[in-house]
């Protein structure tokens, strides 16, 4: 698919007619919108980079919608889905919402109900595109530190001085110091506890207790 | 008084009776000639006899010749009424020697009287008188005329005749009367000729007494001719009886029976005639028997009495066809028909069983109306467990026609109105409203109950097909079964109900699907195939279940037989009575690999039909 520049939603639906609406309905509300007649389809042109969410149908011959959320988890994706379902499908829908579907709307679903659920997911995924975005800066910053800097930063946000992280690491108070200033400038933090705040998004904790 | 003509008289006597007798039986029948010709027999015979005892009492040999003279006319005709009765009763004999016989006879006659005294004596010179059992008689003495050689040579060629004639009768197998008159005919025949030959060559010296041989003759062809009219009259008796008891038969039997001429008229009815048409025997004896037959059918009727009359053997009339009579109020009734041709000699009968079916008739549609019944239950059953997938194949059309119309009023709502994009938009709930309504007509059919025999249609097993696939689509979906279709092309159409054969057809579908479900098959497929095979259109159903346990196989089609923990086990047993009826068969086998395969054969158009 050309990615698209904004938010995409990704309609999959196998009832071509159900398709179409539905995505014409979308288009209504003026968003972009990509359809596709079974999972296999969509996952042959799914890019992790697209933003948006998915509408899914969860009753398809061969590979349901199931099977496609399962199968988007294992790839990382964060495409929220938002399930339409028709009578019957209960058993189905909880293990979707097990797996963190997004939202369930029946079929036939009001256009209200669509648009805002499937903007709530379109914000949702906004939210955590930028928030991966920032994540992934961080990492690219901490990447950038040498082991011996990744050291010092691991026992400045444990909120140790820079004598017994001397003491710890068998190195000169001094030369503590110059790593310190390095990894501050590195990390584009002016203080500790805006450099603890952003390692620990990152997962990273304090060593050397 | 002398013996002599105590005998001979009562020889003439007995002749003559016996003559008159025949004479009068031929005079009531005319046509049976063999009475004629025996009473010219004994006639003739009765002649010679009283000649015979003129010449034993004649004095002179003028007497004597001119008695003899007469004698070989009555031998004439007794020699050819012998002949003709010989060929006409025995049936046997040579015509040539027949003839032969009788022209040398004829000739006898005539040379008997172109010469003086007679045939037999060139001339009689006296007549002497020699004791004979106590008294006299004349014999003639004379020189035997070479002509009498003629009169030897005719008896013996008659002789031949009847010994032909004898053994033809013997070897046909009637050795009654080969015995009785060819035998005798031949025995007397012989002691004729060879007293003849004796007397007149003068080698003994007795009086002509050939006339007892042909009292001989006469007595053994009476003898027979009356057993004859004996047998005939037992014959005639017992044909009463059995006239009689075929009247009460036929009077008794317990349905309307009915004889009808080579014209077509009532000759008997009996009693459950009566009852059946409502008329009395005489307004029905006398009148054609298409007074029975409803005016609509008369002519065919006729032109299936001509084509009966011309190859008549017992069978029931108008297979596979429904008949109906007319009763005198002229209302109708069903009914069953058995002919059995009566040959006789006034041309042939005909013998019409006919039952009153009314009552079988109301328990077939009594019958009819519980299988449609029960079926249409099935029905609603089945379709009741598939309603999940049908309400489902409802909300893909109404899912479309809401956002599309929602859709629709956005686009309307902006400034620059996209009329094409509404147009489409307009377009797609138009297809998409009738889809729905297709979805519905479909369930309507399948769920009406409609009558029962009143649904026969030509139907396109594949259309039959398709259509139950694309009912069944959701629920496939849902059960996560592929269907494959392998259909013959140009398959010809069966005459049926349509409805109930989708029924069939979604029964076995929903069984193969539920077989595949409890085997927990790895790959859920089923294929519909159709095709045709001897003369019959072929469907069969192939599922990847478990199969049928072997004992089973019998049983599945069997009402209330089910393996199923919520099953009625009415599906296949509903399924069996509607192929019953469409004239078909259904059964099942397993396959080589796994699952099983359930056949149903229809009989095609036209070939019930045509026939």
């Amino acid at each position: 698919m050309p990615a698209p520049l904004g938010p995409t939603v990704f309609i999959v639906d196998d009832d071509e007619a159900v398709r179409k609406a539905v995505s014409r309905l979308l288009r209504s509300a003026g968003m972009a919108v990509a359809v596709f007649a079974s999972p296999g389809e969509f996952l042959a042109q799914y890019d992790p980079v697209t933003s948006g969410c998915v509408v899914l149908d969860i009753t398809m011959p061969d590979f349901d919608g199931l099977q496609l959320q399962a199968t988007l988890g294992e790839k990382g994706s964060m495409l929220p889905i938002i399930f339409l379902t028709g009578h019957g499908d209960v058993s189905k829908s909880v293990q979707a919402m097990k797996r963190g579907a997004f939202d369930f709307l029946s079929k036939p679903v009001k256009d209200k109900d669509l648009l805002t659920a499937v903007r709530a997911a379109i914000e949702r995924n906004a939210v955590a595109r930028q928030q991966q975005a920032q994540l992934s800066a961080i990492r690219a910053r901490l990447d950038s530190l040498t082991p011996r800097e990744r050291e010092v930063l691991e026992h400045v946000v444990s909120g140790k001085l820079n004598k017994q992280i001397a003491g710890d690491l068998g190195i000169t108070k001094a030369t503590v110091k110059m790593h310190r200033a390095h990894v501050m400038a590195k990390m584009g933090v002016q203080s500790v506890a805006e450099l603890a705040r952003l390692t620990e998004r990152c997962g990273i904790r304090g060593n050397g207790q | 008084m002398s013996w002599i003509t105590i005998v001979w008289s009562i020889n003439v006597g007995a002749c003559l009776t016996l003559a008159t007798m025949y004479l009068a039986v031929w005079c009531r029948e005319r046509q049976s000639f063999v009475h004629l010709l025996f009473s010219c027999i004994a006639a003739s015979a009765a002649l010679i006899a009283a000649y015979e005892l003129q010449l034993i009492r004649a004095d002179t040999p003028e007497a004597y010749g001119a008695i003899l003279r007469w004698r070989p006319l009555s031998t004439w005709v007794l020699v050819l009424s012998l002949v003709a009765f010989t060929r006409l009763y025995l049936r046997a004999g040579r015509s040539w020697m027949a003839l032969s016989a009788c022209g040398l006879q004829t000739l006898t006659v005539i040379v008997n009287f172109v010469f003086t005294p007679n045939l037999y004596y060139g001339e009689i010179t006296a007549v002497r008188q020699i004791p004979w059992g106590g008294e006299t008689a004349s014999i003639p003495l004379g020189t035997p005329s070479p002509w009498s050689l003629l009169n030897q040579a005719t008896l013996l060629l008659l002789l031949a005749f009847f010994v032909d004639a004898t053994i033809t009768v013997w070897r046909r197998g009637d050795r009654e009367r080969a015995l009785i008159v060819g035998g005798t005919t031949t025995f007397f025949g012989a002691i004729v000729a060879a007293q003849f030959a004796l007397v007149i060559l003068g080698i003994i010296e007795v009086p002509f007494f050939a006339s007892f041989a042909y009292l001989g003759i006469v007595v053994a062809l009476g003898y027979q001719l009356c057993n004859d009219a004996v047998r005939a009259a037992d014959l005639a008796s017992e044909l009463q009886v059995g006239e009689e008891r075929f009247r009460r038969v036929v009077e008794a039997a317990p349905s309307a029976m009915i004889m009808v001429n080579h014209e077509g008229q009532i000759t008997l009815a009996n009693l459950q005639a009566e009852k059946t048409f409502g008329y009395s025997r005489e307004e029905l004896l006398g009148r054609p028997i298409e007074m029975l037959v409803p005016e609509r059918l008369r002519s065919g009727y006729r032109d299936f009495r001509h084509d009966y009359l011309c190859h008549p053997q017992a069978r029931p009339m108008g297979a596979e066809q429904e008949l109906f009579g007319q009763r005198k109020d002229g209302s109708e009734v069903p009914v069953e028909i058995g002919l059995s041709p009566i040959h006789t000699s006034n041309g042939p009968l005909v013998l019409a069983s006919i039952v009153d079916i009314t009552q079988r008739k109301l328990a077939e549609l009594e019958a009819a109306r519980q299988h449609h019944d029960l079926a249409h239950l099935a029905r609603v059953s089945t379709v009741g467990e598939l309603s999940n997938s049908l309400a489902h194949e409802l909300t893909h059309p109404i899912t479309a026609i809401l956002s599309n119309a929602q859709a629709a009023q956005r686009f309307l709502a902006h400034d620059d109105v996209d009329l094409d994009e509404v147009r489409d938009i307009l377009n797609d709930i138009v297809t998409q409203d009738q889809r729905a309504g297709e979805v519905i007509h479909r369930l309507r059919l399948l769920l009406r109950k409609g009558e029962p025999q009143a649904q026969c249609d030509d139907v396109d097993l594949n259309e039959v097909i398709r259509d139950v696939v694309k009912l069944m689509r959701s629920d496939l979906i849902n059960r996560n079964v592929t269907v494959d279709t392998d259909l013959a092309q140009n398959l010809p159409a069966v005459t049926g109900d349509r409805v109930q054969l989708q029924q069939v057809l979604l029964n076995l579908m929903v069984n193969g699907c539920e077989a595949m479900a409890d085997h927990y098959s790895s790959e859920c497929r089923l294929l519909i195939a159709s095709q045709l095979q001897n003369g019959a259109v072929r469907v069969s159903v192939t599922d990847r279940g478990g199969g049928i346990p072997e004992k089973n196989m019998e049983q599945v089609f069997e009402r209330f037989f089910t393996t199923k923990k919520e099953g009625m086990g009415l599906g296949l047993s509903v399924c069996r009575t509607i192929i019953d009826a469409h004239r078909g068969k259904i059964w099942a086998t397993n396959n080589v690999g796994s699952g099983a395969t359930f056949h149903f054969r229809l009989p095609f158009v036209g070939v019930g039909k045509r026939q």
